[in-house]
This record gives structure tokens, C-alpha cells and sequence, in this order.
């Protein structure tokens, strides 16, 4: 090895470090910058600044040379990525293509990747829910996975913590199995989905539509004036990136504000080959770097770091982080580093429409999308023949329609003279998936990338509950919608690969005993605990609840416990 | 400054104008540039009047003035699959001769009133199968781009890129006009 001057490793050293600028990344930066801790955070992606790299947030439609679709041949080229619905002319330049960093498909998997500053917190859909107790003690009741190490309790002061400052629009319902939480106000349930709303009170009593919870400054607060963000402008435009800040991102909030401490150090372009783990000190003391563009290697090193890289990416960061000690990857005694990864299941879709409320449309637009409907099945006991269940989004839409049937001046008359459609419902499924051994995520023996790191290898498949779950839900959904009144019911299975949910979650997973899970209680690698991972890597289990609010708060959590162990010369 | 730089500077000022369309006309392509259609000047002189029959100019610019014949084009070109492009370019060449047979002239040198009801034939149904894929391509893209285009979102019916609001419960009349 080289002589490294003794300065320049000074330069190098920091307080902490972060690896992922994007939902969990950039909260972990703000709580170690906020705490006063010098703290690198390294991004593989380019930067994105606020405002400054959102080049298409202020285009009209008719400024897109394809109107905002995908050309034939991006499709072909890049068939993963193009699946996803947020992949258009007016966003494709936050994606990572398919073409540029290739992974090894042993079971079809959309992996959907975000690499920048604030990675896929630019984005995300923005539905913030926390997890309860039925999801949180969901393993231990139905004997799948392990046991979380946590309970809600652990994790409430958290949430409430980050959703002051995160700002999330949402009403307090009072449902045991959405907690209520720290809100702004709402974006309410248009005449449909309230109608929906109360057959749905009235015929079951015990299931649910709310106003879905979101990430946008419905009414900002004081806290993110400061942060320089401004109320939700409702433009729905919010994958481009959001000049007003209207909604939560890395790069409108929390990096910022870890910015103006004066703590922080930024450094793009950097991926991150692997952990660095010192045998003799029994702790891991840096990182190993690769600049992307020059392919020039850097080491970093602090006293405690983050592994904050997108749940797949973590995992391909600590399988690859190899020593004597850990020779099959950091932290990995038990050999289940990469087991046990799970998603959401996205498949199932249902259209209707419905003849009343012609009194009513809706004007503007609705960033939070409409209601939710949150899991009603198995909740409290088994009642069914598949494990677990499912939320369910719900829409209702009215909108004006131009009749395209003539030619001529009659047609262009008819372009111009919209009228008022009927209403169209729709609701689509995220079920929860069971975490399985065989679903597993390991380093390709043979395939390395551009910079010289194993290819991800994914092997990842739905299951019989998963199928099961499709059928109910249909089924479930088919008999509310009639008894609502809904006609024209449509049902859909997309068979859609896993990961275009871009809700892969585990492989590093939480528990209370070394020998069956990575991480404990705090986060913290068990066999190495100066090492925490807080992002999708991190979970036991899935639930039926959006996760990225869960990682906020398991991410200011961690950092807390990770400053207070500093203190304590601990870790 | 001698006479030959001056005159070469003329030219390229002029150029825009003058020389830039006899250089890309002279094989009879297309004014539009395409990757994968063969598209001729004559053809996409034909698809202007075409989408001018469909969306006419009146108080208001028609589809040709707005260019939707070439964003049909371009569109065509690069969204649509091989098999795709085929349907196309087969049913606009069955239009051709479909409009000499039955008016002995190209579609450009009809009267409007032969416009007219050639396309109310082919808007009705009534015509050979590759000639309505065609005329479905065509109208499609042709919609889309003039409800898509500046013109329409800015003074006619207004895309509001900032609505600043969302009113749940608005209030219409039954089948009200916007």
C-alpha cells in the first residue's frame, strides 16, 4: 500500500459518514450535521441542486418533443426502466437506464434506480403512513421472518419528529391500524370518494377510506418557511422536481438544512466499493471509494458509519465488503446478509365508474392522489387462506371530454367544447409480501460492473399468498364497488415483475438475536455495531403501509443513538 | 473585406431562406427530418391538407398552420414500432391511389368539397381496412398535437401549470360547456 500523507488523511477523516443522499441518506446527514458532527455524505450519482437542476420542472407540455412519451426506441433499449410510470421525457434524466449499470436477473426484477443527490426522494410518490403494531408484531403472530426488535412505541416520537419537519398533509382518524400522527391539513375526499367512503362505514363498519396521507405543505409551518419551502402549488408535476418545495425531498429539506451548519461535505460522483474494516481495532473505520468519472480510488474514514444507499445497493455494499473476519461480507456471521428481501405486491388493479354525484367535478388538482384505503384483512386475527393483507389506494375522477368522432369544423368545435365525463373509480393493491429465505439478492461470481464491483444477482418471485392475495383483493374490491353503486368493474392482474413497486425492502434485516437477523434494535450491525443501516435494507417485514416515512424515522432514530453512543466511546 | 467573403456571407445570411429547402428537397424528401420513414415533399405536402380537413383553419389556425402533419410524422417516426410505421406508410400509399381512382387527381389537387367527402368516407368507416389504419394513425396524433399544441393550451383551453388549488366538491351542471 501506499504512503499516505498524514494531512491528507486529516482531510479525509470526518465525524461520521453517510453513504445515499436520498430519503433516509439525507435525514441521517441533517441529525449528525444538526448534532454539531463533521459528516461526509457520498453520493455515486451526480449533485441535483434545489431548483437549479430541475431543467424541466417549468415546461408546458407542447415543450417536450414527444409530448412527454417514450420513443420506441428508449423502449427497446431500456425495457426495465421504461415500465416505470414516472420514466417520461419530463423526469427519465433522475433514472438510472438499464443500458448504463446492468444487474443479473436470475428471476425477472424492475430494479428502479434514482442515482443523484437526493436519489429517489426527487421521485418518490410522497404517501407517508406509519406502520402499527399489527404490522410491527406481523412476524411474530404469523411465524414468518423473525420478530422486529421494535414496537411502535419505539418508533412514534420518531415519526411525530419527522413529520413536523418533513410536513405531511393528513387527517387524524383515529384508526388502531394507521396511527394518527403530526399533521397539516389534509386534501380532502372529493363527492365520490366520500360516497365510497360512507357505504363503505355503513355496509362494513370496520373498513376505511381517509384523505391518503402525503408529503406536501398542504399549510406550510414556520419550520419549513425556514427551510426555504413554500405551500404545495398543487402542480402534480412533482417527479420533475418542485421549485416551490411543495413537497419532501432530500434536496428541497433535509440537505439544505444539513448544508447551512456549516458540518456538512458533499462528494458526488462517488461509489462506494466497500466498508472498511480494521481487524485489530474489531470495528469498521471507513469507506473505499471510486470516483465514477475518473475511476480514481479514495478512502474515507470516521468513527461511525451509515449504509444509506437504496436497500438493494447496501446490501451489494456490505456483501462486498470482505475482510478475514467477515469473508462473506460485513457484518454476515449467520450468512443471511441478502435473504430475506421482500416488496410490495403492485399487481392488482380495479376501474368502475359510477352515475351519481353529477352535481359535482373537482377543480385544481390533488397531490395527495385521492383516498386510501388502509389493510382491513386478517387485521386482528386469521381469517383468510393467505397470510397477511393488503392497503388499497382509491380514486375518483371527473374530467372533461372532447368527442373525437367528426372531422372538420364539427371535430374542432368538438376539441374545443369539452363537456363533463361520468366519474371514473380506480384503486390498486400494495399487499404485503413474506420475507423468504430463497428470495435472495447475492454478488455475481463472474459479472463486474464499470467500476470493477459483482454485479447484483436478484432472485426474487411471488408466491402462492401473493396469488391468493391478487384473487381477494379482486374479489374484495369487486363486491364494495357494487354495493357502492359502481358499474363497468374492471379488474386487472399487471403480472407485473417484482421491483416496480421500487419497494424492495430487507436483506440486512432487524432482530433481537445475531444469529437470525444483521441488525439490532438501533440498527446497528450486531458483529460490527459502528456500522448502522437504516434505509429499505433494514426491514424484518414489509407491511401494507408506504415505507419511506418508517426509514425517515428509523434513520433520525438511529443517528441519535448513534451520537449518544459516540459520546459514550461506545462505538 | 474582399467580394468573396462578402458574397459567401450573403449567402449564408440568406440561406435559411433560399437555399436550405432546394438542398433538401432535391430528392423529394420530406421538409421534416425522419429516421425510419420515407416520406416524400409531395406526401407531406398531401398530409398538411389531409390534417387541414380534419381540423380546419376558421377564426382560429388549422392543423396545417400548426404543423400537426409533421408532428404526425415525427411522431410516427419515433414512437411507433416498425410493424407500426408499415401500417402507416401502406395505408397512406392505399389512400393515394384510392383518391386517383376515385377522383382522378392527388388528394392536393382536389377541390375541397372532393376533400371533404373523401374523408367523410374514410371518418365513417367506409373505406379498405390499411386505408382507415392509416387514417387512424393519422387523426390520433393529429388530435393529440392540436390539444397538446401552444396555441390551444395557452388561449384555448388554458393548461394551468400552476393551479394553486384543489376544490374537492366543484359544483357543474349536468354536461355544462367548460
Amino acid at each position: 500500500m501506499a504512503y499516505i500523507n498524514v494531512d491528507s488523511v486529516k482531510q479525509r477523516t470526518f465525524d461520521a459518514i453517510v453513504i445515499g443522499s436520498g430519503m433516509s441518506g439525507g435525514w441521517a446527514a441533517k441529525e449528525f450535521t444538526g448534532r454539531g458532527l463533521k459528516t461526509l455524505v457520498l453520493e455515486r450519482g451526480r449533485d441535483v441542486k434545489h431548483i437549479k437542476d430541475y431543467p424541466t420542472t417549468n415546461m408546458m407540455p407542447y415543450e417536450f418533443e414527444h409530448r412527454n412519451e417514450l420513443t420506441y426506441e428508449i423502449k427497446q433499449k431500456e425495457p426495465v426502466i421504461s415500465r416505470c410510470y414516472a420514466f417520461r421525457e419530463d423526469a427519465m434524466h433522475f433514472f438510472v437506464r438499464d443500458s448504463e449499470q446492468p444487474y443479473v436477473q436470475e428471476k425477472p426484477f424492475d430494479w428502479i434506480r434514482g442515482q443523484q443527490v437526493g436519489g429517489k426522494s426527487l421521485l418518490w410518490a410522497r404517501q407517508t403512513q406509519r406502520w402499527s403494531d399489527l404490522d410491527f408484531e406481523g412476524p411474530a403472530r404469523d411465524g414468518f421472518a423473525v420478530d422486529w426488535p421494535i414496537r411502535y412505541k419505539d418508533l412514534a416520537p420518531w415519526y411525530s419528529y419527522v413529520e413536523k419537519f418533513a410536513g405531511i398533509s393528513g387527517n387524524n382518524d383515529g384508526l388502531e391500524e394507521l396511527p394518527d400522527g403530526e399533521f397539516l391539513p389534509p386534501f380532502p375526499l372529493n363527492s365520490v370518494e366520500d360516497h365510497f367512503k360512507k357505504q363503505l362505514k355503513a355496509q362494513y363498519g370496520n373498513r376505511h377510506v381517509i384523505s391518503a396521507r402525503c408529503a406536501h405543505l398542504s399549510k406550510p409551518n414556520q419550520i419549513h418557511l425556514d427551510q426555504g419551502r413554500a405551500q404545495c402549488q398543487n402542480r402534480i408535476l412533482c417527479q420533475r422536481g418542485c421549485p416551490f418545495g411543495g413537497y419532501f425531498s432530500s434536496n428541497a429539506s433535509t440537505l439544505p438544512w444539513a448544508e447551512r451548519t456549516g458540518n456538512l461535505t458533499l462528494v458526488p460522483h462517488a461509489v462506494v466499493r466497500e466498508v472498511i474494516y480494521d481487524e485489530k481495532a474489531g470495528k469498521a473505520t471507513g469507506v473505499r471509494v471510486i470516483n465514477s468519472q475518473t475511476k480514481e480510488e479514495t478512502e474515507y474514514y470516521a468513527p461511525v458509519i451509515f449504509v444509506n444507499a437504496s436497500a438493494f445497493s447496501t446490501n451489494q455494499i456490505l456483501l462486498n465488503s470482505t475482510s478475514s473476519r467477515f469473508p462473506n461480507g460485513l457484518g454476515n456471521d449467520n450468512g443471511l446478509l441478502g435473504k430475506y428481501v421482500a416488496f410490495h405486491n403492485y399487481r392488482a388493479r380495479i376501474t368502475a365508474e359510477y352515475e351519481g354525484m353529477q352535481e359535482y367535478a373537482t377543480d385544481g388538482r390533488n397531490p395527495a392522489g385521492g383516498g386510501y384505503i388502509p389493510r382491513f384483512r386478517n387485521l386482528h386475527k386469521q381469517e383468510t387462506d393467505f397470510l397477511r393483507g393488503y392497503a388499497a389506494g382509491f380514486r375518483a375522477n371527473r374530467s372533461m371530454q372532447e368527442d373525437t368522432t367528426g372531422f372538420g369544423a364539427e371535430l374542432k368545435k368538438q376539441l374545443l367544447n369539452p363537456t363533463w365525463g361520468t366519474w371514473k373509480v380506480g384503486s390498486h393493491m400494495m399487499g404485503e409480501t413474506i420475507p423468504k429465505e430463497e428470495s435472495r439478492i447475492s454478488l455475481s461470481k463472474e459479472q463486474k460492473d464499470a467500476w470493477g464491483i459483482p454485479l447484483l444477482n436478484i432472485a426474487i418471485d411471488y408466491d402462492e399468498n401473493d396469488n391468493k392475495m391478487v384473487a381477494d383483493y379482486h374479489a374484495q374490491m369487486e363486491e364494495m364497488f357494487t354495493k357502492a353503486g359502481f358499474t363497468n368493474i374492471q379488474k386487472t392482474d399487471s403480472k407485473q415483475a417484482p421491483g416496480l413497486d421500487i419497494h424492495e425492502m430487507g436483506g440486512v434485516r432487524m432482530g433481537h438475536d445475531p444469529k437470525t437477523s444483521l441488525l439490532n434494535k438501533y440498527n446497528q450491525l450486531h458483529a460490527c455495531p459502528n456500522v448502522y443501516v437504516t434505509d429499505g435494507a433494514c426491514m424484518t417485514s414489509t407491511s401494507t403501509q408506504n415505507p419511506s416515512l418508517t426509514y425517515m424515522a428509523l434513520t433520525a432514530r438511529a443517528v441519535d443513538h448513534a451520537v449518544s453512543e459516540l459520546k459514550k466511546r461506545n462505538i | 473585406m474582399n467580394r468573396r467573403t462578402a458574397v459567401k456571407g450573403l449567402l449564408v445570411f440568406t440561406g435559411g431562406l433560399v437555399l436550405l429547402p432546394s438542398c433538401l428537397t432535391r430528392e423529394g424528401k420530406a421538409f421534416i427530418p425522419l429516421k425510419h420513414l420515407e416520406v416524400s415533399a409531395e406526401e407531406e405536402k398531401m398530409l398538411g391538407e389531409i390534417v387541414e380537413t380534419l381540423i380546419p383553419t376558421t377564426d382560429t389556425a388549422g392543423a396545417k398552420q400548426l404543423g400537426l402533419h409533421k408532428f404526425t410524422l415525427k411522431m410516427v417516426d419515433d414512437l411507433h414500432s416498425p410493424e407500426d410505421q408499415k401500417t402507416f406508410m401502406d395505408g397512406m400509399e392505399a389512400f393515394q391511389k384510392m383518391t386517383k381512382k376515385q377522383t382522378g387527381n392527388s388528394f392536393v389537387e382536389c377541390s375541397p368539397q372532393e376533400r371533404q367527402e373523401l374523408i367523410a368516407a374514410i371518418n365513417s368507416g367506409k373505406a379498405s381496412k390499411e386505408v382507415i389504419d392509416f387514417y387512424q394513425i393519422l387523426k390520433k396524433h393529429t388530435v393529440t398535437g392540436y390539444l397538446n399544441s401552444e396555441l390551444v393550451m395557452t388561449k384555448l383551453r388554458i393548461y394551468e401549470l400552476v393551479p394553486s388549488r384543489y376544490i374537492a366538491y366543484y359544483p357543474v351542471k349536468a354536461s355544462t360547456k367548460n
